[in-house]
């Protein structure tokens, strides 16, 4: 017998054979990051990591779009820990709060960046002072997002973070964007 | 109804992004003598009944439709709004991205595209956004078959089908025949610099898409590769 199935109805069809696996592994993800945020066990968190890259959370990510913000702030997290810098987690009670930081700061950066007026890029700069990131968060989130930085956007970060980023991390960040570097 | 009138509307499940869209559209510029206001609906059933009791409850002419997650970035987009639909006026609805076909497959995202949306990497680079003008006489737009949910800007109300759509999926391909079954154009502007971003998590979740895609290929399966002028003769015919 021919075999008329499309494309998109094997797709679909496998999709909805992954439905509750996904689910299964959308709920770990976010359970885990509730429990370990709360009791400070970032170890948990770090195995999310190859969880969602290797294991049943490619399910997740394959399927629920907001897992890939999720592993992007699991990357920041794990680079921020290996170096000992504040982590972007601090402050944040639970997993609700991480994403509402995250999301946040996106948002000043592209407040930023679309300069819609005055107003708005110093509320954005003022938010962002008051609630800083490493320069890993803020180099990841900008190349991981939808967000095409310029050399000016850059500058206005370095500006941004000069009083919260030490003398070095300000000189990472400057080779990692490109811009010059101060001697 | 208020012929110098844009409402917002949005079915609304995060205040974070909500917010952001509208601090967005805070900054757009109004054309002179326009009014603007803004409906959000909370608790709608699904996207058709949430678009049909805003629809009801404003009186403005103009209505854009729009996800909490998109963010407008042409300041003047109002203004060339207006500038599209008044160059003609059969042209009932504009969006921001749209197909020249109805796809065969029913997934619009599989005919060719018209229009522009904010990607991180261009093909090629986009002019500066605070310079950048829209002008309809030069740039243009394209007349199409399907626009894309995000964004989908009226100037005529057609109720939106609570019938056959009771989730959150396929409203814009519906409402989009509907519009030219009704003999109304569907317009995509040009757009060197895209108009809006749709921050969408980069991935749509299509758990219940593929449902309202059958509903869509039993229910019109003669459009189905289909331009919209194929469409206009097809459903003429029809009647």
């Amino acid at each position: 017998m021919m075999n008329t199935e499309t494309r998109p109805d094997a797709y679909f069809r496998q999709m909805k054979l992954d439905y509750d696996a996904t689910q299964n592994s959308y709920r770990h993800i976010l359970t885990t990051m509730e429990n370990a945020l709360a009791s400070g066990d970032y170890n948990t968190l770090w195995e999310l990591i190859p969880y969602i890259e290797e294991g049943e959370g490619q399910l997740a990510f394959q399927y629920i779009g907001k897992t890939q913000r999720l592993l992007r702030i699991l990357n920041i997290l794990r680079l921020e820990d290996h170096y000992r810098k504040p982590l972007f987690c601090q402050d944040c009670s639970g997993a609700d709060a991480l994403w509402e930081k995250y999301m946040l700061t996106l948002f000043a950066f592209r407040r930023i960046l679309f300069r819609l007026s005055e107003e708005s890029q110093e509320e954005a700069a003022v938010w962002l002072r008051n609630h800083p990131v490493s320069h890993f968060a803020a180099y990841i989130m900008v190349q991981g997002e939808l967000i095409i930085p310029g050399q000016a956007f850059y500058e206005t970060l370095a500006q941004i973070y000069s009083q919260t980023w030490s003398d070095t991390d300000m000189q990472q960040f400057l080779a990692m964007t490109g811009l010059p570097q101060s001697t | 109804m208020n012929d110098r009138k844009f409402t917002f509307i949005f079915c609304t499940n995060d205040s974070l992004l909500l917010e952001e869209s509208i601090h967005y559209i805070n900054h757009l510029i109004v054309p002179d003598g326009y009014e603007t206001d803004l409906l959000t609906v909370t608790d709608a059933a699904s996207i058709t009944e949430g678009y049909n009791e805003a629809m009801q409850a404003s009186d403005a002419k103009y209505k854009i439709y729009i996800h909490q997650d998109v963010f407008i970035l042409n300041k003047y987009f109002l203004c060339d709004l207006l500038s599209i639909f008044e160059s003609d006026p059969l042209i009932g609805m504009i969006g921001m991205v749209g197909y020249e076909k109805v796809a065969k497959d029913g997934i619009m995202w599989h005919s060719n595209r018209a229009g522009n949306i904010y990607v991180s990497r261009p093909k090629s680079p986009y002019p500066d956004l605070s310079g950048y003008r829209y002008n309809a006489a030069h740039e243009g737009y394209d007349l199409v078959a399907e626009i894309d949910g995000f964004l989908m800007a009226t100037c005529q109300d057609l109720p939106w089908d609570t019938d056959r759509l009771d989730g959150w999926d396929f409203y814009d391909a519906f409402q989009s025949i509907h519009f030219l079954s009704e003999g109304y154009k569907i317009a995509v502007p040009r757009q060197s610099h895209p108009w809006c971003m749709h921050d969408d998590d980069k991935m749509p979740t299509l758990f219940r898409y593929d449902h309202y895609r059958q509903i869509f290929l039993q229910t019109y399966p003669q459009l189905l590769g289909r331009s919209c002028t194929e469409i206009y003769d097809i459903l003429r015919r029809q009647d």
